[in-house]
């Protein structure tokens, strides 16, 4: 057989599978390793009796035998010159001692990201409501200045207190409004808090200072909401004295001079 | 659950994982270790009965293809193929106190499988075809098939086993292959 080719094919079935005996053996394997058509042949019968193994009935390795394995692997790429040219495994990775660090520190990894997030958008509500507070102690300041110089206004001596009301011929709708000014004149100071129906949406109020000599000077345009007073407090001209208040109904943002139905008046004296 | 980067691993083929083995990347043996540690862990068990013999040898085989997987030469045959024969040549070695084999497995035992086993699918088909062609053998045939592959006698050893006439054993066992052969390479 050392110089032929096998005569039967099914030789290169029992050669693979172990069952020729040693004269037969040694013959075959002395002609197969000098032709290159029987080894092919060869490495398609191993192939043929390889999968006889899908026999055996189904045995799964326990755990313990891929993680020392794996253990081996990497204590041989640890080793000397292993470690350079070592490629780690990715996150997917099951065997790898990296890969189950990986794996372990992932999870903790992800709740530090998500409580540094949640920190940081917390930290951002917290500033924004820092925010909001600052805003709220200047607004209050401011209120708690003019409260406090109405305060003194009206405790001046030489304040005026001046009831406005409405007038004869005013539409019934304004019938029931009604204001009060503070008048200062030394300091040149005033304020104004009133109760008038809501303007018509074209419509403004406007407050105006009637001097003693000289058209009336705008002290301010409001736009009540729908029951609520209005407050207003203003410096005024130096060198101006005051001879009544008024508050005219004018087109939406005001006139330089009331142009409109005076709804509520009150003198000074 | 099975990750994205899992589901690459399942779909990675024998080549690439030799590849990245060849690179030193540990995943890719453990993701041929799970492709084909039970079909090897099977054959060992059957032929050894033994199941720490067993699994020292899945073991040492998985630990040779990392050593040397740069001498693998996937053109030349499949791996789950080599990885069948050097299981099997491993444990009758162990079963009949024989030297292990050579470190030179790898270029020695070139192995073409025409099924593609690189899919836990493939393999439970490939089993049961298997089981049914070897069912479908007369029982003689079947027992010398058995006898052969799973204890690695030879014809003689078969004959002196069972107490038949060593031409009878050859007859058995040629018609066997026969058979098999036209059952499962059609």
């Amino acid at each position: 057989m050392s110089s032929e080719h096998p005569t039967r094919a099914e030789d290169f079935d029992l050669y693979a599978l172990g069952a020729l005996d040693d004269a037969e053996r040694k013959a075959f394997e002395s002609h197969v390793a000098s032709c290159a058509d029987c080894a092919e042949k060869l490495a398609a019968a191993r192939g043929r009796v390889a999968i006889l193994a899908f026999a055996a009935p189904a045995v799964v390795p326990s755990p313990g035998v891929k993680e020392t394995l794996m253990r081996q692997v990497i204590a041989s790429a640890e080793g000397p010159g292993g470690s350079a040219a070592r490629v780690h495994p990715g996150l997917a990775a099951d065997g790898g001692v990296f890969a189950r660090w990986w794996a372990a520190l992932l999870p903790v990894a992800g709740a530090f990201a998500l409580a540094t997030i949640l920190l940081w958008l917390h930290n951002e509500q917290l500033d924004r409501q820092l925010a909001d507070l600052r805003n709220t102690i200047e607004q209050q300041k401011q209120e708690l200045a003019e409260t406090r110089h109405q305060a003194d206004l009206i405790a001046a001596r030489e304040t005026l207190v001046i009831p406005l009301w409405s007038q004869k011929g005013t539409p019934e709708s304004h019938a029931e409004g009604h204001a009060r000014v503070l008048y200062n004149a030394k300091e040149g100071m005033m304020t104004y808090d009133g109760w008038l129906p809501s303007a018509p949406a074209d419509k403004s109020y406007q407050l105006w200072l009637v001097p003693m000599n000289g058209a009336p000077i705008s002290a301010g345009v409001f736009n009540p909401k729908n029951g609520e007073m209005s407050h207003m407090m203003m410096k005024l001209p130096p060198g101006v004295t005051a001879k009544e208040f008024a508050v005219s109904l004018e087109p939406a943002g005001g006139m330089p001079q009331p142009t409109g139905p005076m709804v509520l008046v009150g003198p000074t004296s | 659950m099975v990750t994205a980067e899992k589901r690459a691993e399942l779909k990675a083929t024998d080549a690439s994982l030799i590849d990245r083995i060849v690179q030193r990347d540990e995943s890719a043996l453990a993701a041929l270790y799970d492709r084909y540690a039970g079909m090897l862990s099977s054959v060992l068990n059957r032929i050894l009965r033994d199941t720490q013999a067993a699994e020292e040898i899945l073991q040492d085989i998985f630990y040779q293809l990392w050593r040397n997987a740069a001498q693998f030469d996937a053109s030349r045959g499949s791996l789950s193929g080599w990885l069948l024969v050097i299981a099997r040549n491993r444990a009758i070695s162990r079963l009949r106190r024989h030297n292990p084999a050579s470190g030179d497995e790898l270029n020695e035992n070139t192995v073409v499988v025409a099924s593609n086993l690189e899919s836990s699918v493939a393999q439970q088909q490939l089993m049961t075809k298997v089981k049914s062609a070897l069912d479908n053998l007369p029982k003689e045939q079947r027992a010398a098939i058995e006898l052969a592959y799973f204890e690695g006698l030879t014809h003689s050893e078969i004959a002196q086993r069972t107490g038949d006439p060593l031409g009878t054993v050859k007859t058995r066992l040629r018609s066997a292959v026969e058979t098999l052969k036209r059952d499962l390479h059609p």
